[in-house]
């Protein structure tokens, strides 16, 4: 029996059209369940039976782009000529050279028609032939909404120029694509995530983008620009209380909870950052966002067991991304073992060569180490990468500071306040720099704005990261002759750090240009009870003590004799140590403002 | 303290039990202890209600709690913590914030390597981070009592005294019943000013707390008062009380006077370490080796590893000047407990007597860190540096401890010769006349000022202080200051000689024959003598052998102190003026 039916098949005539849909179907659920072989297999055979329909010819090639024959499913694509009268063809082609890396090929594709117009004459001509390409007569293939398309074709082409290092003309794509469909969350993503734009220039795209137009209703608009608002720019509305106000059904959702946690890491608010970023990776242990963070994290509050497990984790499970080896780079780092973390935060950006944060974390690896100049390339490779971040900058000005190169240093400062005008970071540099320039009036200046910025980002507390800020404000106030003032804002600083050695011995010196020496004997006594081997304020005891044997009665009860004795502070001149102070404590502030700064920002991206 | 104690004892006894179970459910062993002591003592008054029936946490929370305290009584801290964490009700976040601070103190301890290895970095760096989030709490005013406590323990451990002592003032005011927040605050109480300038609640607690840090501020006398006036306002069988009252002989050096306190407290209260390493410290001054050793045998067979027992162990050691077995076991002590002031002392005092300056120096800093107002360390620390020839370091150590001592003349007369060696002579001659006018204990103030004014060729003043030393340690005939007296009484025969005043020189040359080292020159001084009074007349010889037994000097007898007083001050202003 089943003999006579197979040769009644078999004489099936070859005219009689097949039920091609029944195929297409089968093609759609496999690739729904990604059996790729399958579909492809019968998607060819689809095609075979529609004799090359456009269509079916599409879903071939999407098949093998599904199983990474990417350069089979070009050549199919561009074979057949599809790409000229399909732009989803155009955009699929172009899709699979990227991914095979074939990049000037598929900007060619992208482009094809306006060689002539030269795209590198600007963004303009950039907006004209991306125009032009779309507004091409076009067939379209069903279940593609056109705005849609066109922004993917946008953003594609964006892809192709950042694999370029063409990164302005990149970020011109993202633009157009965000704006031909305020959806298209990947061109907003790289827009944010890899820092390419300025503040300012968040601020105009997201005014500028025709959310109003492309929602339905009110609460779609609000929802849609609340959401993208509060991923922008953190540490420019870094009061974590000033958050936008999102749905309030989204304030669980992990990406704006993400957000939040960020903001609390720029408020240097770490164990909040940090009880954060827990909850989330609770819920979603591989949050790509969160994990960044969440490492920075860990590094700042020196969990280095969790650190070292999170990082094999991450290892074992996504060994091609670049945030598993900035995790093992991050703990070699936090262990203080250079030459490991610097393998593995290379491995990092050679896998992600846009991933920030490692680059910054292999620059801290090389300035740990007082090696500037290589810490400066690393910071300088960051900042390219990084166009709308200061933090690069501040970096390379503060490696400037410290080869004692301070014009340089200011100038990179004033770059760094362009992209960041208030960051109290860079105004706390900008002060350092004035101070190294005996310039005290204008570092005092700086120093106040930025603890007045401080004050405005963690009410009613402020971080113990400032101790340094208080610290540099007492050094300026003593140059400047106010030690009633430097002694507050040190006894700030040791509220802030306790049981802090350089504190302790900066109290000391102020109390002895007080002319207190019994206080300021005890200051630098127990500066010294903190660190052994400080000369400075070993040197500055005897003196104090030296002083203290004619000053003070021979025995409590006895009265002080007179004031024959010449004060400290008419003395100061000859006291040698002044002198060492002088040239001692700039780079001393610089070092701990270093320390200050490593890692406030491993997380830009 | 003009007004004696009257206590309402059953007022008292009703606090006292409210006291008791709130410490205890929070888990403040200490005050727990010591209250209960207290009340044991009023075990004689009846109260109507025994046990206080206020609920301590939110109903939903008390199984929380429960689980949570019984891992704090066993000690394990971070498990404590963690079934705590989000508890609201002020004495389960209590616990919880202890019970993270006595994890962090328990693990600064586990991790000491080396005994003066400073902090752990990353401990320090915990306790801030507890600390910031108790600072939080107390900006927005939601700490209670207790927690206020535990708030300012925690801002004490980061130095930070000041905030510390206006906070646990705080936590007094807030719940006097607390003995541990009192006495965290004695010990920030660094000088009688900031004693006075403090604001108390006005409860019978108070007394305790004054008794005590008049005791800490050396003002023993004051101290005495009010523990006998609340000895007799009802707590009379207190061993708490009994055990202060010998710290404070001890403290005025009336040594036999707490040796017996001490034996009544040990009679009452046989199996109490608490204090033992005092009393042991007080027979080793008297040098009772037998009794030391009995002390040592009972501590240690009650319990070896409490820090008083090898405390007391040390001591025995020590006393036997086997001061490398001292060191042992005042290491352990330390390793115990590294805040534990007095072993670090007394190993101060062993590394000196091992003459190892370094370690002797570090003990005593570790000393001065744990209790700023421990005179006998700064006093090791000027001794130390005297070895090391830095007189003006050890002018400075030996000024904080006359300051905290103002009346002990060992301080000044360790000052005194400070300012001989710097040279400042002015200073070093007050210093010593103060150590005369406050009683000298040693005898040493005089002699140095007889020598100090021999050196400045003063011969009068030195004639008549040396005399006067004389006139003190002839009757005695100690045989600890031999030579100081055998050259004491050959300067005078010198001296009298010079002025040709024979006869006494004659009775000096005499005393010099009695000594072994001034023999040979007692003699050929005699032959002086003999020779000069061969050339003047001859026949008083009979008259001055008499006077000979009774060396009296009437002369020079009626200088005092006081007078010495006098003309020095004539002299320095003499001095000032030719400036």
């Amino acid at each position: 029996m089943p003999e006579e039916s197979y040769s009644e098949e078999m004489k099936i005539n070859p005219d009689k059209p097949v039920n091609v849909d029944n195929y297409r179907k089968l093609v759609r659920s496999y690739l729904d369940l990604h059996l790729y072989t399958s579909a492809l297999f019968w998607a060819d055979k689809v095609v075979s039976l529609s004799d090359g329909e456009p269509e079916d010819v599409y879903w071939l090639a999407q098949c093998m782009f599904l199983l990474k024959q990417y350069h089979r499913a070009a050549f199919l694509l561009k074979n057949k000529g599809l790409h000229k009268t399909h732009l989803v063809c155009r955009y699929l082609a172009a899709k699979c050279l990227l991914e095979a890396k074939e990049y000037n090929e598929a900007l060619e594709l992208l482009s094809c028609d306006e060689r002539e117009s030269n795209y590198s004459s600007g963004s303009s001509g950039i907006t004209e032939s991306i125009n032009s390409l779309l507004d091409q007569a076009d067939n379209t293939i069903k279940g593609f909404p056109v705005p849609s398309l066109h922004s993917a074709v946008l953003y594609l082409k964006g892809c192709v120029y950042e694999a370029l290092d063409n990164r302005s003309l990149a970020s011109e794509c993202y633009k157009q694509a965000l704006k031909r469909d305020v959806f298209c969350f990947n061109a907003f993503q790289s827009l944010v995530q890899h820092q390419m734009l300025t503040a300012w220039e968040e601020n105009d795209l997201i005014s500028s983008l025709p959310i109003t137009e492309q929602c339905k209703s009110k609460d779609d608009e609000w929802l849609v620009r609340s959401v993208y608002e509060s991923l922008l720019k953190k540490y420019h509305s870094v009061p974590p209380r000033s958050v936008v106000q999102t749905h309030p059904r989204l304030k669980g959702n992990l990406d704006l909870r993400v957000a939040e946690a960020e903001r609390h890491y720029y408020a240097c608010n770490y164990t909040e950052c940090f009880r954060i970023t827990q909850e989330i990776l609770e819920e979603d242990p591989y949050h790509t966002t969160c994990l960044p963070i969440h490492i920075a994290g860990l590094v700042e509050l020196k969990k280095t067991n969790a650190l070292f497990y999170l990082a094999h984790d991450l290892v074992d499970i996504r060994p091609d991304l670049a945030v598993s080896w900035f995790a093992v780079g991050c703990y070699y780092f936090l262990k203080g073992k250079t030459d490991p973390a610097r393998r593995y935060l290379g491995k990092a950006t050679s896998l992600d060569r846009l991933f920030g944060p490692a680059w910054l974390a292999y620059g801290h690896s090389f300035a740990i180490e007082n090696e500037h100049d290589q810490a400066m390339a690393a910071y300088f490779k960051a900042s390219q990468l990084m166009k709308g971040c200061h933090l690069p900058l501040l970096y390379i000005g503060l490696e400037c500071g410290l080869t004692n190169n301070n014009r340089l240093a200011e100038k990179f400062f004033s770059q760094a306040q362009t992209i960041a005008p208030d960051d109290p970071f860079v105004l706390h540099e900008m002060g350092v720099t004035a101070f190294q320039n005996t310039d005290y009036n204008e570092a005092l200046k700086y120093f106040e704005q930025a603890l007045e910025r401080v004050r405005q980002i963690n009410e009613p507390l402020i971080a113990d990261k400032w101790e340094a800020l208080f610290n540099n404000l007492g050094h300026t106030c003593r140059k400047l002759r106010r030690f009633d003032k430097a002694l507050e804002y040190h006894q700030q600083a040791l509220v802030l750090s306790p049981q802090n050695g350089s504190t302790l011995s900066a109290i000391g010196f102020v109390q002895a240009l007080m002319g207190n020496l019994e206080k300021s004997a005890e200051s630098f006594h127990k500066a010294l009870g903190i660190r052994r081997d400080d000369v400075f304020s070993t040197s500055m005891l005897t003196i104090v003590l030296e002083h203290l044997v004619g000053e003070s009665p021979p025995y409590t009860g006895e009265d002080a004799p007179g004031v024959d004795c010449p004060s400290l502070l008419e003395m100061k001149p000859e006291i040698p140590d002044a002198q060492i102070l002088i040239n001692r404590t700039p780079p001393r502030i610089a070092d701990e403002m270093d320390m200050t700064d490593s890692f406030q920002d491993e997380n830009n991206s | 303290m003009e007004t004696s104690v009257i206590l309402n004892l059953e007022e008292v006894k009703a606090d006292l039990l409210k006291g008791i179970y709130q410490c205890s459910v929070r888990g403040l062993m200490h005050s727990t202890k010591w209250l209960s002591e207290l009340n044991h003592c009023l075990s004689h008054i009846k109260v109507n209600s025994y046990l206080p029936r206020e609920p301590i946490v939110d109903l939903e929370e008390y199984d929380s709690y429960l689980l949570a305290k019984s891992y704090f009584d066993l000690k394990e801290y971070d498990r404590c913590a963690f079934y705590i964490e989000n508890c609201k009700s002020s004495c389960a976040k209590f616990l919880n914030m202890y019970a993270k601070y006595f994890s962090l103190e328990r693990k600064k301890i586990d991790n000491l390597n080396e005994l003066f290895a400073g902090p752990d970095p990353k401990l320090v760096s915990e306790l801030q981070r507890l600390c910031t989030e108790l600072r939080a709490d107390y900006l927005r005013g939601n700490l209670d009592a207790f927690c206020l406590y535990l708030y300012g323990v925690v801002l004490k451990r980061l130095d930070l005294l000041d905030e510390a002592r206006q906070v646990l003032s705080e936590s007094v005011t807030l719940e006097p019943l607390h003995w541990g927040a009192w006495l965290e605050l004695v010990n920030l109480i660094t000088d009688r000013a900031k004693l006075r300038s403090l604001s108390l609640p006005d409860h019978w607690m108070k007394h305790f707390f004054l008794a005590h840090a008049y005791l800490e501020q050396q003002m023993n006398d004051e101290a005495l008062d009010i523990y006998n006036e609340l000895q007799n306002a009802g707590f009379n069988g207190s061993s708490y009380l009994l055990a202060q009252k010998a710290i404070v002989f001890h403290n005025k050096r009336e040594v036999t006077e707490a040796i017996a306190t001490f034996r009544k407290l040990r009679k009452m209260d046989p199996y109490n370490l608490d204090n033992m390493d005092t009393l042991s410290n007080l027979l080793y001054v008297k040098e009772m080796r037998v009794e030391l050793a009995y002390l040592a045998q009972e501590v240690s067979e009650i319990d070896k590893y409490r820090i008083e027992t090898c405390c007391v162990i040390g001591n025995y050691y020590s006393l036997r000047s086997d001061h490398h077995k001292a060191v042992l076991y005042f290491q352990r002590a330390l390793r115990l407990n590294p805040q534990y002031l007095a072993a670090w002392t007394l190993m101060g005092h062993e590394y000196m007597e091992m003459k190892n300056t370094n370690a002797a120096i570090q003990s005593y800093r570790q000393a001065i860190e744990v209790n700023r107002r421990d005179y006998r360390a700064w006093y090791g620390l000027g001794q130390t540096y005297e070895i090391l020839k830095m007189p003006s370091y050890s002018l400075y150590y030996y000024k904080q401890a006359q300051n905290l001592r103002p009346n002990d003349s060992r301080m000044l007369v360790a000052l005194g010769e400070t300012y001989e060696k710097l040279e400042k002579v002015q200073e070093a001659l007050k210093c010593f006349y103060k150590a005369r006018s406050v009683g000298d204990v040693e005898g040493s103030a005089i002699l140095k000022l007889a020598k100090l004014f021999d050196k400045l060729s003063n011969p009068d003043q030195a004639a008549s202080a040396f005399s006067e030393f004389v006139n003190e340690n002839d009757t005695n005939s100690g045989m600890e200051n031999k030579s100081e007296l055998s050259q004491a009484y050959k300067y005078l025969a010198n001296f009298h000689l010079k002025k040709n005043q024979l006869e006494l020189a004659y009775t000096f040359a005499q005393k010099c024959l009695n000594y072994e080292e001034t023999k040979e020159e007692g003699k050929a001084l005699l032959r002086t003598i003999a020779q000069k009074r061969g050339l003047d007349e001859d026949d008083k010889e009979m008259q001055f052998e008499e006077s000979s037994s009774a060396p009296a000097t009437p002369k020079y007898s009626n200088i005092s102190p006081r007078n010495l007083n006098l003309c020095y001050y004539n002299m320095s202003v003499n001095e000032n003026q030719s400036d």
